[in-house]
This record gives structure tokens, sequence and C-alpha cells, in this order.
């Protein structure tokens, strides 16, 4: 398998750093703003305290006039108002009593009530205070003296506050960004050293060579939990990968030694005969036994052949073709072939046939498989026996059910009956014939259809092989 | 000389015993691990010939316990495995040669011969003592360059006694060696066997070849010559 590089490939540590370090700015901006809106309102309160003592320092500076009557001057020795002041004192007739700045501003504001406002000055943002006092003139007089009601509007442009706001955060917002980009380098080493039992993974995993099928998942991985599932997935895939490997091995190495067996004794027969010159009898039972062996060896080639065949995937072809079979007519059959190996033993083969029904099966596998099963059954039993075989339809397809009465079968061997070239005795003894091949021929023939077989021992001792094949629903219309 | 053959493929086996019994060899058959490992150990056998795959015990199983139980016999392995691992360490194990199936006939015979030479301490097929020779291949007997026919038990004896030159060969043994199971056994049969052979050797009136000890066998007299 080749990965395409080249096509958007996706980063885990890329995601992660670019997230936290989003997040962390999102933060960061969030805090900044309410550091700053918090700074505002409190250097606003502190203009808003300064405004408010200038104005009161003008109401402060109006004097008695140095006339006769009851008029007041504004004086402004001992006040001291900031740069860029705007203000205008006033009594309750309109007569201006002293001003500074812009005239607009202040006929802007003319009227308005007591309090604080924002009002553009020539394009710069002024805070005005509006404040309304009585002054009294000559409060030691009869009369208790002349009161004057007195406005003092005074402003100062906003921009302070602004500027105050600023210097206060931006040492604030220094140290922050300082503090993102080192958390960010730490971050990024970090994801890449906890990350390391995913590359340390990838590298055990690609050690594996053809020849060489260990996989064992790093320390690292497995205590990780994140990766322990795909640590564990890996390694179980690959024991199963490598028990289909290792059952292939095993099946060639054993197919081998059986050829060689085979072909060592076609061998050896012609060449014992050929020793030394013989007599024509001799010669041709010579000739009789070479042909037998040579017959052995023919049909251990076939059953492999047979076996190969089974054990290829169903083609499109194989599935359109849609076989199907009458297992009465092959059971029938299958018992009429072993009639004389039965009548040898002295067997009975009992049949109840009365289940019998079509199965999707080519009838020459179907008869494979119930005379395998039939042989097997009628060699396992012991003399003057019997064995029976019955079919029944089941929901879950058509069931057939030989039993035998012989020895049974070992809970041992119970796991490796249907593998290739096993033999009950856990040797390779011929004695018993047959070159193990049955019975897997026999699954190969039923998980090729879909169907399954077993064998298990009966409470009667002795053991019965259960097989079950999909039910055939009416004959096929044939392309 | 006696050989045991170890193999549980009957065909197989019947192949090898005829041939190696048409050689002269005397062929003992065990058809499965157990037997061989228990008929090996008795130690009456001039070599075996061992099948790997066997029920019961396997060859590799037989050739440790032989040459656990001291026992030198010359073994050769019959195998059907593949792979140059399974040779080495079975011949690190005590074997002494091997042959891979399907084997041919004549190179089995070849070398099982070889490993009963081996295993008496001789390296050339041809064995004399004084003016004897015997030619193990053709397993023909020439005095003084003359030919002397012998009866294939003859011959038999004559090649057992040569190889163990001078010493006491009980008859026992020689009884052991000569004759399979499959063999009749008349002990008193030896005797006119070995009257005969020490007959057809003893030419022109010289000291008898074969002595005969009461009660105890026979020896060979007579410097061996191993060229």
């Amino acid at each position: 398998m080749v990965f395409d590089v080249t096509s958007r490939s996706i980063s885990i540590t890329r995601r992660l750093v670019t997230t936290v370090l989003a997040l962390e700015c999102v933060a960061i901006l969030a805090l900044i703003l309410a550091v700053t809106v918090h700074e505002h309102h409190i250097e606003l309160q502190a203009f808003d305290a300064t405004l408010t003592g200038a104005a009161q320092a003008l109401m402060g500076s109006v004097q008695d006039a140095e006339d006769v009557g009851d008029n007041v001057v504004l004086d402004l020795r001992s006040v001291h108002l900031g740069r860029d002041s705007i203000y205008r004192v006033e009594d309750e007739h309109g007569k201006v009593l002293g001003s500074s700045g812009s005239r607009d501003a202040i006929t802007q504001l003319a009227g308005i009530s007591a309090g604080f406002h924002q009002i553009k000055v020539q394009r710069k943002e002024y805070r005005f205070t509006v404040f309304h006092g009585t002054r009294f003139i000559d409060p030691g007089t009869p009369h208790g003296g002349v009161g004057h009601n007195i406005t003092v509007i005074y402003g100062l442009p906003i921009g302070k506050v602004w500027s105050e706001v600023f210097e206060a955060i931006r040492f604030f917002v220094i140290a922050t960004v300082l503090f993102m980009g080192i958390t960010g380098v730490i971050m990024a080493v970090m994801i890449r050293k906890y990350l390391a039992p995913v590359y340390q993974l990838a590298d055990e995993a690609d050690r594996m060579t053809v020849l060489n099928w260990q996989f064992d998942a790093p320390e690292s991985a497995k205590r990780t939990v994140e990766l322990r599932p795909l640590a564990r997935a890996l390694e179980a895939a690959l024991l199963r990968v490598q028990l289909s490997f290792e059952q292939q091995k095993r099946f060639t190495r054993d197919a081998a030694h059986e050829l060689k067996t085979d072909v060592a004794i076609v061998k050896s027969s012609l060449q014992f005969l050929s020793m030394r010159k013989r007599t024509a009898d001799e010669y041709s039972h010579g000739l009789l036994v070479s042909l037998d062996d040579f017959t052995r060896l023919e049909s251990t080639v076939q059953k492999l052949l047979t076996l190969a065949r089974l054990e290829q995937p169903v083609t499109e072809a194989d599935a359109t073709a849609s076989f199907h079979c009458s297992m009465k007519e092959v059971v029938e059959e299958a018992v009429h072939q072993s009639t004389s190996y039965a009548q040898l033993k002295e067997i009975e083969i009992v049949t109840d046939l009365s289940g019998a029904a079509d199965v999707l099966l080519d009838r020459r596998d179907a008869l494979l498989l119930v005379s395998n099963i039939l042989i097997n059954a009628l060699q396992h039993s012991q003399n003057k026996s019997k064995v029976s075989i019955s079919l029944v339809q089941q929901s879950s397809g058509v069931v057939l059910v030989c039993k035998d009465w012989g020895e049974g079968i070992s809970e041992e061997d119970r796991p490796f009956l249907f593998d290739a070239f096993y033999r009950g005795d856990a040797s390779r003894s011929r004695k018993s014939g047959g070159t193990g091949l049955g019975l897997s021929i026999c699954k190969a023939i039923c998980v090729r259809v879909g169907g399954t077989i077993d064998i298990a021992n009966h409470s009667e001792k002795g053991a019965v092989v259960t097989v079950v094949l999909p039910e055939s629903k009416g004959i096929p219309v044939l392309k | 000389m006696r050989i045991l053959l170890v193999e549980d493929e009957q065909r197989l086996a019947e192949n090898i015993v005829g041939a190696l019994r048409e050689t002269g060899l005397a062929v003992d058959h065990a058809a499965d691990g157990e037997d061989g490992s228990l008929m090996a150990e008795q130690g009456v056998y001039d070599a075996v010939v061992l099948d790997l795959m066997l029920p019961g015990k396997n060859g590799q199983d037989i050739l440790a316990d032989l040459r656990r139980k001291r026992l030198s016999t010359p073994v050769l392995i019959l195998t059907a495995q593949e792979g140059k691992a399974s040779i080495v360490e079975l011949l690190n194990a005590g074997a002494d040669d091997y042959l891979a199936k399907p084997f041919d006939l004549g190179e089995l015979i070849a070398r099982v011969k070889a490993v009963i030479r081996r295993g008496k301490g001789a390296s050339d097929s041809r064995l004399s003592v004084a003016d004897v020779e015997v030619d193990t291949i053709h397993q023909t007997v020439t005095r003084c360059g003359e030919p002397i026919d012998l009866s294939p038990t003859e011959y038999r004896i004559l090649e057992y006694l040569i190889h163990r030159p001078r010493a006491i060969v009980p008859k026992r043994e020689l009884l052991e060696h000569l004759y399979d199971f499959a063999w009749e056994h008349h002990s008193n049969v030896v005797e006119a066997h070995i009257s005969n052979l020490r007959r057809k050797l003893n030419a022109r009136g010289e000291e008898p070849l074969i002595a005969t000890l009461r009660y105890r066998g026979y020896r060979l007299i007579g410097g061996v010559r191993r060229d």
C-alpha cells in the first residue's frame, strides 16, 4: 500500500498545537478586553474627579468685584487649570465671567443639565462637567449678602484617559504574549514527546518483514490508554495472519512430505524390482505392486488438487451457476458405493432420509462430502457394528447426521480434526488408510457454500458428524 | 550384518527390507517408534535405518535415547523433511548419515554398508586377514588371489569375523548379527556353516584360519592388512 503524501495529510501534533494556541489567544484577547474595560472605568472615575475638582476650584475663584455693586468676577490667580481645557463660568444673568477654548463647544452646552457630557470639539473628544452653584457676596452685611447662581462648565480632552489606559495595560499585554510564546514552544515539544509511543509503535510495526512476523507492541504503547486498543488490535491481527501463514506453511510441508513418501515408495518399488534379474512371475507381481503404489500417489495428488480447488474463493461464475442437487439421491449413491467395504467389515448402514431436500451444492461435491464422511465412519467402526445416516430439514438448512459406534474422538484431537493431514492417532501411520485429507475436503466443501460441519461424541459411545447445508428453494433457471 | 529398519510406511519398508536382504544383510523391521526404540536399544544391530516421522515416538527421540544409553550403533536417517537446520541438528545429535526421501535404493544400500564399515573402524570396503581378502561390495573372497566360492551364510560369517580379527566372538553374538527375526533359529546350523567355511578357507595344509574355542566362541587368527 502506498500512502499519497501529497494529498492533504493531517498532523495530530499540528492540530493540537494550533488548537491550544488559538484557544490561548482567544482567552488572552478576552482577558485584555476585560482588563481594558475595567481600567478605562477606573481611569474615567479618576478623570471625572479631576473635572469636578477643577470645576469646584473655578467656582471657588468667583470673587466679589471691586466695585460698588454686588457683581462678581473670576479671579484665576490661585487656580491651576489643565492644558487644552475649555471652561466657562457665567452667572444667573448669562454674563460670562470667564472662559477659554472653543466658543462653539460652549454654545452647544448652553442650558444643559448638570453632570458629565461628552462632546467632540474640533475633532477632539472632550468630557465636560456642568456645575451649578450659588455664590454669596458679602455674607457679613445686614441683608445676608447677595447670592449669585453661578454655572461652571469645564472640559478636558478625554484622550488622556485612553492613553492612561494603554499605559496601564501595556506591560500586562507584553508579558502575556511572551508567556504565550513560551508555553506554545513548550507545548509543541511536550506533545511531540507525549506522542513518542505512536512513533515507537510505528517503528516496531515497520520492523516486520515477510520472514519475521514477530510483533511485540512496545511497552510505551501498551501503557498509553489511547494506544492500547491499537497495539492490541495490531498484535491480534498479526497473530491471526501469522497463524494462517503457519497453517499454510504446515500444509505445504505436510503435502510435500506426503508426496515425497508416495514418490519414494513408487521409486523404491521399481528399483527393488530392477536390482537383479527376476523371474517373469516376480516381475508381473512387482509391476502390480508398483501400479498400486502409483495409484496411491495419484490419489494423493487428486485429493490435494481437489482441496486446492475447493479452497479457492467462490468466483462470480460459480455464484451465478448456483448448483443444486437432491441430498436423498446423493446419500443413496454414497451408501451404494461403500456397500462392499461395509460388507467386508460386516457393518450395517442404517439410513433415514425422510427429511430429504435439495441443497445448494454441486452434485459431485455433495457426493464427495457424503462418501468421505461415510467412509470415515466405516473406518473408525468396529467390525459387526453399525453406522447410521439421517437427513433432517430444519430452519437452518438441511442437516445430515452420521453416527458410528466406534471409539469416538478424543477431546485433544477435536480442534485439529479438520486440519489437512491430521490423523487421530497423533502419527502419520497409514495403517488405517487415507491421507488425512478427507475431513479437510469435507470442511472445504461445507464452508464454500456457507454450511457447517462438526464432529462430536454421542452418548452411546462413538462419533457423530453433523453437517448443515443451505437448502435449495426450487430449480434455478439455467442461463 | 544385521540391520534395524524403523519405518512406519508399510510399502516403503517392504521394499527397503527386500533390497537389504537381497544384498545379504539380515534386516528387522519396526513399524512404530516405540518398538523401534526398544529393538535398537538391544544393541544387536550393526546399523539402524531410522525414519523421522513415526507413530509413538519420533526418530529424533529414538536417536537421542540410543546415544544416551551409550550405544554407538551407526544410525542412518531417512527424512522427507526440508531444511538444512534439521539435518545439522540430527548429525549433531549423533546420526551418522542421512538420506532425503525420495531416495535411490542403490544409494541407500551403499550408505548402509558405509556406515557399517565405519562403525567397525574400517575405511576400505576390502578387508583382509593373512592372505584372505574379502570384498564387501562384490561379496567375493579370495585367498592368495584365488577366488573362493562361499555360500551366502558362510560369507556373512566371514565378513562379521574379519571385522574383529583376533577377538573371540561368542556364538550367541554371531547368531545375533547373522540372522533377523524372520530367520529360523537353529544354533547348530552355525557350527555346520563354520566347519564348511573353515574347510574352504584352509587350503594347502596351513594352520586353520578360524579357531574354535570351546564354550567361548570363534576367533579369526592372523594379522590383518587393511589397505
